[in-house]
């Protein structure tokens, strides 16, 4: 099971990228002629790359596995060409990027972190498309600490919506894309903004009027509270057919909250959806406020991360591991021979015959590879890899007892590992 | 008192009472008592429950009732040196634990202690005993986290305490007292803010001596949490106030130059807050003026190996350059 493994947030730079793109074609032409389920190893310096875990405008995300400490990462691929259609695409991730390096919170994403999915995701899994209450207080609550500590920094996001809330399999929430975020100058004496492009259906009055200075903090409020609404109700406060009539709606001020929501979840509602930003609760206001206080039993059950669309996979287990396999030439029927196995030499050495991967980049995919070449000893120096990165892990590895080896330190790592379990 | 029965058929509130009762047995012989820790252990069950089996909530808010009615939290505190390690844990397990209870928006031993906020100084005083510094930590720590019980302590003349404890030579006691200092100073920010700038001179009479601690861990660590007190947003006109006199600016400067680069390194990250305000006191930029050139070839060697660092490196530049362009003020004082 993944709870408590990490998967990291990482950025790559632009010549990996390209090595990205050829790494991702050739793999697909393999899998698709010669062997589906093959998944050829790909090491970008210490990281074992895993599979795709989503897909946005600017780019791909990847789940990897970082061969030093085993911690399970996701890295955002940014696309140069992509980015360079979107406006101030560049410019807004190396925004984030430098925001993201000066934050540190438990609820705020850190350019090296780990979430599974997304909170939008998750809604859109179940029929309700909202959780149940006290679901919704847990992870509000947690969106709080995080906006409180954003703007404590002197941040403010601007684009507070369950898309940009991330989770972890133990049910952290993070906030996430700083994308469009401000920070303010730390001796403005205080939260004036003059520009927003956050999205719409979340946006607050004094923007959908277009004023030109409104206060910052109170627009993440404001969308906090939308935010809380769609997740308690599955709706918007707010709609229109296009950006004009949603915003005109807006700027009216106009809203109902469901009965279903009680007077004291209502009565939060229309102080974080306050028409008046300086009349519009703060932070402070939310944390006393009952709603927020009050313990609320789990009365149904809650709504699960829904299993990866990619993978189906109920656990969102680390997608990693073929290709370990792959790395280090494991293969089905070394599944029959580990569980007929009798001890955890065996096993361990199996798991990491050496020479493989390179017989297997000779002859493609071949799947009914003998594995149980017992022991082997390195017979095949050679590095078929074209990527100078995996001589980088080589060179990383010769202090150990096997040079020649791909991602030794990984390898023995999960040796000390599997024996421990095994014992 | 004798068990006829097996411990599972005991009433909450009979576990409570037969414990107060071996408590204060406790205080005459001074020395510990299995009976104690017997009890301790049933009503840690009956709080959290057994393997698979659920707390009762019924049995919980009984125990709950008890234990305001007798003051037994009071007590075990109180006669916490004498109670055995484990015994110790459950202390603390069953405090924290009934401390969270909630009945809808009410928590009832918040309540409990603000009528008798007794309890947050005896834990408090907790650090100055050595075998139970640790629990009692643990304790006011779980209490720190709501506020009303958070301001009781930061606004009462008993926090200045941790100033001396948190140089306490046992490095782990001195440790827990700074991560509570830090929790009080920290955790809820209006009122945090609102207790320093009220307090201001004595709090920061009172914190410059930690910068100047021989004790290179609260050095540090003071030193560190000075730079994010000053940093949060939250705290902008005590850092206005901070950064308007110039011997903060001195004692910055110097640290800057500490054999530690680790202090140094922190040291830079509130003297830049002096440099960027645009509104510097005459005191400030006078100093600043004063050593202007000694400043600006001071930071282009500092830390250099520190290049991928890119955001310090920016920071460094961006202060050589603000440096740089210091100019007199039209009515020049001395040169």
């Amino acid at each position: 099971m993944s709870t408590g493994e990490l998967h990291h947030l990482d950025y790559l730079k632009e010549n990996e990228l390209m090595e990205m793109d050829t790494f991702i074609h050739r793999i697909d032409s393999t899998e698709v002629i010669y062997q589906p389920r093959r998944k050829r190893a790909k090491l970008i310096g210490k990281y074992l790359m895993g599979d795709l875990l989503g897909e946005g405008s600017y780019g791909k995300v990847k789940e990897m596995l970082d061969s030093e400490t085993l911690c399970r990462r996701a890295v955002k691929i940014l696309k140069k060409k992509k980015l360079r259609r979107i406006p101030n695409g560049e410019a807004n991730v190396k925004k984030e990027i430098q925001l993201l390096r000066r934050l540190q919170h438990k609820n705020v994403i850190q350019l090296v972190d780990y979430c599974v999915c997304g909170m939008q995701e998750m809604l859109d899994s179940v029929p309700e498309k909202r959780f149940p209450v006290f679901q919704a207080h847990g992870y509000f609550c947690q969106l709080l600490d995080g906006l409180e500590y954003l703007h404590s920094q002197g941040i403010v996001h601007k684009d507070i919506k369950p898309g940009n809330l991330l989770l972890t399999t133990d049910g952290a929430l993070k906030i996430s894309d700083l994308g469009v975020a401000e920070a303010l100058h730390p001796f403005a004496e205080d939260d004036t903004c003059r520009t927003s492009q956050g999205s719409p259906a979340f946006q607050p009055p004094e923007i959908a009027n277009g004023l030109d200075t409104f206060s910052g903090f109170k627009v993440d409020i404001w969308s906090a509270g939308v935010t809380l609404y769609n997740i308690t109700t599955s709706l918007y406060p707010f709609e229109g057919d296009n950006i004009y009539k949603l915003f005109e709606n807006i700027g009216k001020g106009d809203y109902t909250i469901p009965e279903e929501c009680g007077p004291l979840l209502s009565d939060l509602l229309r102080g974080m959806l306050e028409y008046d930003p300086a009349k519009r609760f703060s932070i402070q206001n939310i944390r006393q406020h009952n709603w927020v206080r009050k313990k609320h039993p789990p009365s149904e059950l809650p709504v699960p991360i829904p299993a990866s669309a990619e993978s189906r996979d109920p656990w969102r287990s680390m997608t990693v591991v073929p290709y370990l396999e792959d790395l280090h030439g494991y293969t089905e029927e070394d599944d029959d021979e580990l569980y007929d196995g009798e001890d955890d030499i065996i096993y361990t050495q199996d798991f990491t015959v050496p020479g493989q991967v390179a017989e297997e980049d000779r002859d493609q995919g071949n799947a009914d590879h003998s594995p149980a070449l017992p022991k082997p000893v390195c017979v095949n120096g050679t590095d078929v890899g074209s990527l100078n990165t995996k001589a980088k892990a080589e060179r990383r590895s010769s202090s150990s007892s096997n040079p020649s080896r791909k991602g030794v330190s990984t390898a023995s790592k999960i040796r000390k590992l599997s024996t421990c379990k095994q014992q | 008192m004798p068990f006829p029965f097996g411990k599972s058929q005991k009433s909450p509130a009979e576990i409570v009472r037969s414990l107060k009762e071996n408590v204060a047995y406790l205080e005459k012989v001074d020395a510990g008592d299995k009976e104690v820790s017997k009890n301790l252990a049933s009503l840690k069950e009956i709080l959290s429950g057994t393997g698979d089996k659920e707390p009762h909530t019924e049995a919980v808010a009984q125990l709950a009732q008890e234990l305001y009615n007798t003051d037994l939290l009071i007590s075990l505190i109180a006669n916490l040196q004498r109670i055995d390690f484990e015994g110790k844990k459950d202390v603390v397990h069953l405090f924290s634990n009934i401390v969270r209870r909630q009945i809808g928006t009410r928590t009832p031993t918040v309540e409990y202690i603000c009528a008798h906020t007794q309890i947050l100084f005896m834990l408090l005083k907790g650090y100055e005993s050595a075998e139970m510094a640790l629990n009692c930590g643990m304790m006011l720590r779980e209490c720190l986290r709501h506020e009303p019980l958070a301001r009781t302590v930061l606004f009462s003349e008993d926090f200045y305490c941790f100033f001396r404890f948190v140089e306490l030579s046992t490095f782990d006691i001195a440790s827990d007292a700074f991560a509570s200092f830090k929790d009080l100073l920290t955790r809820h920010k209006i009122m945090c803010a609102d207790f320093l700038e009220n307090n201001y001179d004595k709090v920061f009479t009172e914190y410059e001596k930690l910068l100047h601690s021989d004790n290179y861990v609260t050095k540090r660590q003071s030193l560190k949490l000075l730079g994010e007190l000053l940093l949060d947003r939250h705290n902008f006109s005590v850092m206005t106030k901070y950064i308007s006199r110039a011997e903060n600016l001195k004692l910055m400067m110097n640290m800057l130059r500490d054999n530690s680069r680790n202090i140094q390194f922190e040291a830079f990250h509130v003297f830049k807050v002096f440099v960027a305000n645009p509104n510097k006191t005459q005191p400030v930029l006078d100093i600043l003026l004063k050593n202007q050139t000694k400043l600006m070839e001071f930071l282009s060697h500092f830390q250099t190996d520190r290049s991928e660092d890119e955001q310090f490196c920016d920071e460094k530049n961006y202060l050589i350059k603000q440096i740089r362009d210091l100019k007199r003020p039209v009515a020049p004082e001395e040169a």
